[in-house]
């Protein structure tokens, strides 16, 4: 686990983050075990009582619970997993649209651009099979 | 708890503190930033009531300190204090000999954490094994507080990035820990309370995740701006 903070944003924000996308892209699966905090204040090199903090606002969004003095888990809501998802997709398609609109592209011009990436990285992929 | 309550200090007519106040609470690590030259050490040692201070008080856990309290706390120096012909294992001993407070069974973890051998001499070391063992020694007591005098000055990087681990590991458990530094860089994510001096006084007092939170900026931006104005 190694993930490149920034300085400005709070880091337990920028450690429910790191979760979000782990939950989004399978690496953390629903009802996964996690590491304690201490573990994980150890592992991302941050501040035990920071991990702390970002395992409370995990769990108050419901994203992991924890029962009594067993390690927490992943949540298997399948609502909220959903949600992770599409907080994820709509955030990297705002940063995208950001980027983008001031280019002057037209919308199917683009749509054929991702078309293209799109094919092209699931060959490079499955070129390594 | 320690709370410094207004500490002024002077050195014939050079005023080193002039009303310096803060808290550093248990299981927080507070960082005193500042230029050299501020009074970081200073107040350290004013907190371990190693020099008097002309004015202000200065209590641990909400007592003045006294014989109890005094065990509770301890002062890491930036330089070691132990003979450099002795080895690491007999530098060990001598603190296990002088202090009841020694705790061997971390001791022995911190000698494995920070891959060091006893039998070497401390003549023989880096300057970030030095560096490493003089944390050992003040690390391994059984103390609620930690005071630390520049404990990443002057050593690689390698040095520092396994010293900062040790801030993220249990060996620090929930004591309360207080750094000075003049180097923000490699502590940026560690430290919970940051307080800014210059020129004796402080300048600035903030929570890091909060100044993040709340204003969106890094402790460097908030150094930057109070330092350049």
């Amino acid at each position: 686990m190694n993930v490149n903070f920034n300085n400005r944003d709070p880091v337990y924000v920028q450690v429910v983050r790191h979760f979000k996308e782990q939950i989004a892209t399978g690496m953390l699966e629903p009802g996964q075990e996690i590491p304690s905090r201490r573990e994980l204040a150890n592992k991302l090199k941050i501040n035990p009582n920071t991990a702390q903090r970002a395992y409370k606002e995990m769990e108050e969004a419901g994203l992991i619970h924890t029962e009594r003095n067993l390690p927490s888990k992943i949540t298997r809501n399948e609502k909220t997993l959903g949600a992770v998802r599409e907080e994820l997709i709509a955030g990297a398609v705002d940063s995208f649209v950001a980027a983008i609109r001031p280019i002057n592209v037209s919308l199917d011009e683009i749509v054929g651009l991702i078309q293209d990436k799109y094919e092209m990285e699931s060959k490079e992929e499955g070129g390594y099979e | 708890m320690i709370e410094v309550k207004n500490i002024s200090k002077k050195y014939g007519r050079k005023k080193v503190l002039n009303g310096v106040s803060f808290t550093a609470n248990k299981g927080e690590i507070t960082s005193l930033i500042g230029i050299n030259g501020v009074g970081k050490t200073t107040i350290l040692n004013a907190i371990m009531a190693l020099t008097p201070v002309n004015s202000g008080e200065i209590l641990i856990n909400n007592e003045k300190i006294n014989k109890a309290s005094y065990e509770k706390i301890t002062f890491i120096p930036d330089a070691i204090t132990m003979l450099p012909q002795m080895t690491i294992a007999e530098a060990m001993q001598f603190m296990q000999d002088f202090y009841e407070s020694w705790n061997q069974e971390r001791a022995t973890e911190l000698l494995g954490f920070f891959k060091l051998k006893g039998s070497d001499k401390i003549s023989s070391l880096s300057k970030g094994n030095t560096a490493k063992v003089n944390l050992l020694l003040g690390l391994a007591l059984d103390v609620d507080f930690l005071l630390m005098d520049e404990p990443f000055s002057g050593i690689d990087i390698f040095s520092r990035e396994q010293i900062a681990e040790v801030f993220t590991s249990h060996l620090i458990e929930d004591r309360g820990v207080i750094i000075t530094t003049h180097e923000i860089n490699d502590i940026e994510h560690l430290i919970d309370k940051v307080i800014l001096l210059d020129e004796g006084t402080v300048i600035k007092e903030f929570n890091t995740e909060e100044v993040r939170e709340n204003e969106g900026k890094s402790v460097i931006d908030v150094m930057r701006e109070v330092y350049r104005t």
